[in-house]
């Protein structure tokens, strides 16, 4: 699906990212993490081919992306922009659905039937004027559009970013379900809960250096590797590194254990 | 046009000056350009020009000004070497379109003149901080702080728009919107709809700037306001002079031709 060899990127002439390899394959959930200005926002530009690399190549699907003009390659790859106020251009939400879908079929009944899919996917009023509606929820409407096109490949940047806790998990819950299908998920995260709940690898970046990439457990207890990039687990996988349990993530598996523990106690005791 | 007024720091001779000599050299070079009529002159402005730029250590800024303008110069050289038909005819084109002598020249002539004008003042703004003008225009021209204030704001505004539009192209690009075309047509077709979310996020920003110049008493501000004082050395009255030397021998190049 995506391939990148030896990928590096400066903008002018400050190195941004440098001699990155990787390959995503279909149907993968990768999440992306980092500190703030370690080029995952440029990392997802490149894949997408809206930036170049300027040494390295990148391709999608086989295609190259510095000869592919990035319309063609939108066709294949939905891209969901941390600021979604630079995507909305219509004035109601169905017309903006639509938007997309014009530009992505051309047989009428597919983009009837997709705008009704897709409105009632996300509970949407097609009439609501998106302005009005609140910064997440014009966040959903950015992704609506854009899954509503049907991308084989869907890029997010810090789709959860800014949201409260029940917004944040509809438009999980979405691409879950998109995930579920087949859909390639690429998802550049903060929270680091939601990455492990979601994702199945994660690509860590620091200083636009790829230092790790792997699956997601095994990278949370990558101490070293974590402190790199300035992260910290979810508080439930130090809190039972504390007590001496590693490979525990949960709050559930953490409960298990320590009910575990107390009932071998009881049991020599009693 | 992204960048090319953002303040480059700098502690050059030019840089060093008071902003309003800085203003008035910028002004005198563009009154300049718009007197002569002599293409030699002309180039020599723009000469100047990049002489400027790399006196401040902004030289490869000023090339890639040029570049920007270059683009422009060639469609309205066109037009120009199209439509003018005064003097001889050198070349026939089908279509009944003429390419004169006086065509050609006076096409060179508004492309230079153009380049000569735009120059000046994106350079001022380079190597003046937007502070240090609105304060020389309040405390020296008179200019009442509100509008000084909105001038300096939509020049410091310019980067942050066309910021925002690169994103609202991206954004829409990867949607699919051929807006990676190169026929000139397509692309305005398509990039006048990105203006509702270039508005948006304006009035936006807009509104919270003046909420936030509002909490931070602009209501309170008068003329005195103002700490730093704007001295006027030897080195501007050398400029000022300079100025008046290029602006009279402009008059002077085109009497004498
Ligand atoms: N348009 C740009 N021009 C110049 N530098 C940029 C631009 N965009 C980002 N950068 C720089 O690239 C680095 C990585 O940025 P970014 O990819 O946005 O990081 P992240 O998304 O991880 O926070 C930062 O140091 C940032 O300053
Ligand atoms: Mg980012």
């Amino acid at each position: 699906m995506i391939n990148l060899q030896n990928v590096s990127f400066s903008y002018n002439n400050e190195k941004v990212l440098s001699n990155i390899s990787l390959h995503i394959d279909k149907g993968e959930f990768t999440a992306i993490i980092g500190s703030n200005g370690a080029g995952k926002s440029t990392l997802c530009r490149i894949m997408n081919g809206l930036l170049k690399p300027s040494s390295g190549t990148v391709t999608v699907n086989g295609m190259d992306t510095r000869t592919t003009k990035s319309s063609i390659l939108a066709r294949h790859i939905g891209f969901l922009f941390q600021n979604p106020d630079r995507q909305i251009c219509k004035n109601t939400v169905g017309e903006e659905i639509r938007f997309s879908l014009d530009i992505a079929f051309t047989d009428k009944s597919m983009i009837e039937k997709r705008l009704f899919e897709t409105l009632s996917l996300f509970d949407f009023d097609a009439d609501s004027n998106p302005f009005h509606l609140s910064r997440g929820e014009r966040q959903q409407v950015a992704l609506a559009s854009i899954i509503a096109a049907e991308p084989e490949i869907l890029i997010l940047d810090e789709p959860t970013t800014g949201l409260d806790y029940v917004e944040c998990m509809k438009i999980m819950s979405i691409i879950k379900k998109l995930n579920d299908k087949g859909i390639t998920v690429i998802m550049v995260c903060h929270d680091m809960e939601i990455v492990l709940d979601f994702a199945q690898r994660i690509l860590v970046l620091a200083e636009g250096r790829l230092i790790a990439d792997g699956e997601t457990r095994e990278i949370f207890k990558m101490e070293e590797i974590l402190r790199q990039a300035s992260l910290l687990p979810p508080q439930i996988a130090r809190l039972a590194a504390r007590f001496g349990f590693d490979d525990v993530f949960y709050v559930d598996e953490m409960t298990d254990i320590v009910l575990k523990r107390i009932k071998n106690r009881r049991k020599r005791t009693g | 046009m992204k960048g090319f007024f953002d303040y480059v720091p700098g502690s050059s001779y030019l840089h060093r000056l008071n902003p309003l000599t800085k203003l008035l050299l910028a002004l005198m070079i563009c009154i300049a350009a718009f007197i002569s009529a002599n293409h030699l002159f002309l180039v020599m402005l723009i000469v100047l020009n990049l002489g400027i730029g790399a006196q401040a250590g902004i030289f490869t800024r000023s090339v890639m000004l040029l570049k920007g303008l270059l683009k422009l110069c060639i469609i309205i050289f066109l037009l120009q070497v199209l439509f003018i038909r005064d003097g001889n005819v050198l070349v026939k084109l089908p279509l009944n379109i003429f390419i004169t002598d006086g065509g050609i020249s006076s096409a060179f002539m508004v492309v230079f003149r153009l380049v000569t004008a735009t120059m000046p003042l994106a350079l001022m703004l380079s190597i003046t901080q937007i502070n240090d003008l609105s304060n020389v225009l309040v405390t020296k021209l008179r200019i009442p702080y509100p509008y000084a204030f909105a001038l300096t704001t939509a020049i410091r505004f310019i980067p942050v728009f066309a910021n925002e539009m690169t994103g609202i192209i991206e954004a829409q690009t990867s949607r699919g919107v051929q807006l990676d075309t190169r026929n000139i047509f397509k692309k305005i077709k398509l990039v006048l709809p990105l203006c509702v979310p270039l508005l948006i996020t304006s009035v936006r920003k807009i509104e919270g700037s003046a909420i936030s110049a509002e909490l931070r008493g602009f209501h309170l501000r008068t003329k005195n306001s103002c700490y730093k004082k704007y001295a006027v050395n030897i080195n501007d009255i050398c400029v000022i002079m300079i100025s008046v030397v290029i602006v009279g021998s402009a008059i002077l190049v085109n009497s004498i031709f």
